[in-house]
């Protein structure tokens, strides 16, 4: 059976998380000719857009107020109406969204107000201001993101909404995802003759192309038009609980807009799920091109179970991501050894532990833990794979373990902000990524499973096992 | 000279110059003088400027090889700082760990220094092998009043090695420029000179300012050792806590970054009266210069004579052959400060020309010496925000831009060839034979032949998508 554990350390070793204010940047580049000011010292908006242009090689632009000494001491209402100004003259934007920061929060900076005061003495500034709480000692990255998405929902949508009015469209939530994920997505509900409106799409603005000359807003992202009549879609689709299933419970209460939370569509069943709920919703029947799709993934489990089944695999990152990632995992014959996360949600361990048990596989899961936790765990009784974000390298090269790179940030390779882990063809190319990944570390020791293990040929339940960091 | 993306902001007119006829400064306000540096950022205004954490964190502290790196504050500023910037060492213990006392919403209304002391000593139990705990503020540890410095006293007395408590809250400074002082003074308080090793210092030197950057110096510390001289202290790129505390020692501080460690050298020079020279570490000229002045310290005038000639007939070859392939090419340069002036001379070699030049976070003396040295009709600029950098790839189209990872991204997306001076692709460039690594790379930004494809086959995006309202950046118009 599984078990849950939690890390027991004032200090954090290789944290897997970051903080808020890079969720809610996140989330605002999925609105077009959207602009971030972060509202705190200057390195909170530089450390993040640095950190998202390693991730995405795309150009991150954030605007902050720049505090310093002077500011933090008589309040910094100040540099946030200059920002405010100074962005709205200079980029004439569809919107401005206000993140908080540690300093401003702790300072007590009454952001709202300040807003409410530069639109008052700027009658001509129309476009919606909005301002999200994320201070970085709250909860990490994700909270960032969940925040920015509650607000959009509580202040955007349009609020005279006839009985019965519709727009004929879909809210989805992707969440916390890459470019890849959401054309994936896209892709789906296209296939299945529907409308997605996307809260929020950073599929192009933050994976965009070579165009001469260079738009003067990235190309894509959702438009506020889109945003304003979210209220009048047919439902609302969350594929994160906890980024954007509040959101959504938010539509449905507001807005009569009922609210389906999902398990990220990461392999065959959660895939499903996902592709039900659509028929749920409206009475269009899932199309051949899915069912094709969703055959072929089939397909690539059968061709490579002999080579996954009875690994043991760990996973790091956000809850969302690992509660869709072991189902994947389980189909694929593997057990998750090791599920860490650095959220405290003891809900969370409790839905991973019938989770695991329903999938038949057994699991520790570890809450409130940082890699050099995982590390140890993974010292102590070995896995065949890693999977989680880049900083999962230094184990990875240490234990001599592949590491598949999922997650944010991937900052050590190119490309991975382009795949798409969710879907049937999200789904494909991880169940083969895996398999070959697992391929290229055998061919490099020459020698096949179970002599390695046992020197002799024979049944073995863990293949290869004995090699990690032994050799 | 004024930018037009500039224009709702005027005081930015004070941060940009022209060096015009007579060798004439024009600034953008019309004065005729230095430009406006080292002030605060105007807010809103897309600045690339950091934190003073991450000058003291990211570029003086970070780099000591041997020590915990401890932030005490919440986790992003922990995990933004971790292993991008790549100052090796022949260890990798600084480059693989980040520690961070995590404070949470309970922490920031009772109060951090519990939870500070209780993670300086679960971290040090964890790594028994380090030598020491380099902790670093941030902003909401400082607001809240945490005594840092008494719980690093504490923690030291516990643990028994040092603990270094760096006051370098991002909202110190305007610039990264202040975590650097920070960093130099509060090394120089706690572990310089606390050692008293014996032996002969006769013929030493500490390198002062460099950060070994893709191990930078390897391409120069065996032609000091060439010499005849022994680096004691290379502050602080491969470098432990133990050479640190005996820096004291050496005969000469050779300074290469002149921002960011000249502090240090003034308070040898103040407290143990050690003599230092400034120098630069990059290009042909320089780095020979750097070996002479240094050589003649000593008097080894004939050593370092024969080292220069020996080093420099091997690259002049390969130099020869870029400057043949880059004669003539125009470059706009962005770097955090000093870099800037340090490449002017090391472009000219290669028959580059540097156009524009702007800093992040120079100071007077920055300007001074870029300013002598740009030709006429070149550019300063100081603390260039995201616009206006756009405006100047976009207008004055350089044929290279030099900067960091946060603008290259923008210079792909308007077609201009970029080298990554920051981080380096792929350095080391410092030195004669990084000299030959930096003109290949720059040779292959310039030469790749993706830019023809690109002019030749770039569309406009489809305008069916979305369409903005207006100029984004509003100096397109009349263009």
């Amino acid at each position: 059976m599984s078990c849950v554990t939690t890390q027991d350390r004032a200090v954090s070793i290789n944290p897997t998380r970051s903080c808020a204010p890079i969720g809610a940047m996140l989330a605002n580049y999925g609105i077009h000719g959207a602009i971030t000011i972060n509202h705190g010292s200057q390195g909170c908006a530089t450390y993040p857009r640095h950190q998202m242009a390693r991730h995405f090689r795309e150009p991150v632009e954030v605007a902050t107020t720049s505090l310093t000494e002077k500011t933090t001491v008589y309040g910094g209402k100040g540099n946030l109406l200059e920002a405010l100004k100074n962005i709205w003259e200079r980029f004439h934007p569809t919107m401005i969204m206000v993140c908080s920061t540690c300093l401003s929060e702790t300072i007590g900076d009454d952001i709202p107000g300040t807003i409410d005061e530069f639109t008052d003495n700027h009658p001509e500034i129309t476009i919606p201001i909005i301002s999200v709480k994320t201070p970085s000692y709250i909860g990490n990255h994700t909270t960032g993101f969940d925040n920015f998405l509650k607000e959009i929902a509580s202040n955007l949508p349009d609020k005279r909404k006839k009985k019965g009015e519709t727009n004929g469209k879909i809210n989805i939530i992707p969440g916390w995802v890459n470019p890849g994920d959401i054309r994936e997505l896209k892709h789906i509900v296209r296939e299945m003759g529907l409308h997605g409106l996307w809260l929020t799409d950073y599929s192009e603005t933050l994976d965009g192309g070579y165009y001469e000359p260079r738009p003067h807003f990235a190309r894509g992202g959702t438009t506020i038009e889109d945003l304003r009549s979210s209220s009048k879609s047919l439902a609302t689709i969350a594929i994160q609980r906890y980024i954007g299933g509040e959101a959504a419970h938010i539509y449905e209460r507001r807005y009569n807009v009922p609210a389906h939370v999902l398990t990220m569509p990461i392999g065959l069943a959660n895939t499903d799920a996902f592709v039900d709920t659509l028929t749920e919703i409206t009475d269009h029947q899932v199309p051949e091109a899915l069912n094709v799709e969703r055959a072929r993934l089939l397909d690539a489990m059968v061709d490579t179970h002999m080579f996954t089944s009875g690994l043991r695999v760990a996973l790091f990152g956000d809850p969302d991501l690992l509660e869709g990632l072991v189902g994947l995992v389980a189909e694929m014959g593997m057990t998750p050894a090791y599920v860490l996360t650095s959220s405290e949600s003891k809900p969370w361990a409790e839905r991973m532990v019938e989770l695991t048990e329903e999938l038949g596989v057994e699991s520790e899961i570890i809450i409130k833990g940082d890699l050099h936790e995982l590390h140890k765990r993974i010292k102590a009784k070995p896995v065949d794979l890693l999977i989680g974000h880049s900083k999962g390298k230094f184990i990875a090269d240490d234990e001599k373990i592949p590491l598949l790179r999922m997650g944010f940030p991937v900052e050590d390779r190119f490309g991975y902000h382009r795949r798409s882990i969710v879907g049937y063809n999200g789904a494909i190319s991880l169940v083969d990524e895996i398999t070959n990944l697992l391929f290229e570390r055998k061919a490099s020791l020459v020698v096949s499973n179970t002599i390695v293990e046992l020197g002799v040929e024979g049944p073995t339940s863990a293949p290869i096992t004995f090699m990690n960091g032994k050799h | 000279m004024e930018l037009k993306s500039s224009t709702t902001i005027p005081e930015r007119a004070q941060h940009i110059a022209l060096k015009v006829e007579g060798g004439k400064c024009q600034r953008g306000d019309g004065a005729g003088c230095a430009i406006v540096s080292n002030s605060a950022t105007t807010p809103g205004d897309m600045t690339e400027r950091g934190c003073t954490y991450a000058g003291c964190r990211g570029v003086v502290g970070g780099p000591v090889k041997d020590v915990i790196q401890l932030t005490h504050g919440p986790i992003g500023c922990a995990f933004f700082s971790w292993g991008y910037r790549p100052h090796l060492a022949d260890s990798d213990f600084h480059m693989k760990y980040t520690f961070v006392s995590d404070m949470n919403e309970t922490n920031i209304v009772f109060g951090g220094e519990k939870k500070l002391l209780q993670s300086i000593i679960e971290a040090s139990r964890e790594f028994p092998e380090a030598k020491g705990v380099f902790v670093y503020n941030t902003c909401s540890t400082a607001l809240i009043g945490d005594d840092g410095r008494d719980v690093a006293k504490q923690a030291e007395a516990l643990i028994g090695k040092p603990v270094v408590f760096f006051e370098c809250e991002g909202f110190k400074g305007v610039s990264q420029s202040a975590g650097h002082h920070v960093g130099n003074e509060t090394i120089f308080r706690q572990l310089v000179g606390s050692v008293e090793p014996e032996g002969d210092f006769s013929r030493t030197i500490n390198i002062v300012g460099d950060y070994n950057i893709k191990n930078d110096i390897r391409t120069f510390e065996y032609m000091f050792e060439a010499i005849g001289l022994r680096i004691i202290t290379r502050f602080t790129g491969n470098v432990g806590v133990d050479d640190l505390k005996i820096m004291h020692k050496a005969s000469l501080n050779v300074v290469h970054c002149q921002r960011s460690a000249t502090y240090i050298a003034d308070m040898m020079e103040e407290k143990y009266g050690t003599p230092y020279i400034n120098v630069t570490l990059w290009g042909m000229k320089h780095m020979a210069q750097a070996l002479r002045d240094t050589a003649a310290f000593f008097g080894l005038e004939a050593e370092a004579e024969a080292v220069i000639e020996q080093e420099l007939a091997k690259i002049k070859p390969k130099i020869d052959y870029y400057r043949e392939r880059l004669q003539g090419k125009k470059v706009f340069i962005y770097q955090g400060g000093p870099r800037v002036w340090h490449w002017i001379e090391l472009l000219r070699e290669l028959g580059m020309e540097t156009q524009t030049a702007a800093t992040t976070f120079g100071h007077e003396d920055d300007y001074e010496k870029i300013f002598e040295q740009i030709e006429e009709g070149g550019m300063m600029i100081d603390n260039p925000n995201v616009p206006e950098i756009e405006e100047i790839l976009t207008r004055r189209r350089p044929d290279l831009f030099i900067s960091g990872n946060k603008e290259k991204y923008l210079a792909y997306k308007l077609g201009v060839p970029f080298v990554n001076g920051h981080t380096y692709d792929t350095g080391p460039y410092a030195g004669f034979s990084g000299m030959v690594n930096f003109a290949r790379d720059i040779d292959k930004a310039i030469n790749a032949p993706i830019w023809k494809t690109l002019h030749k086959k770039a569309r406009p995006a489809p305008a069916t998508h979305h369409s903005s309202h207006g100029f984004a950046h509003g100096f397109e118009e009349g263009e």
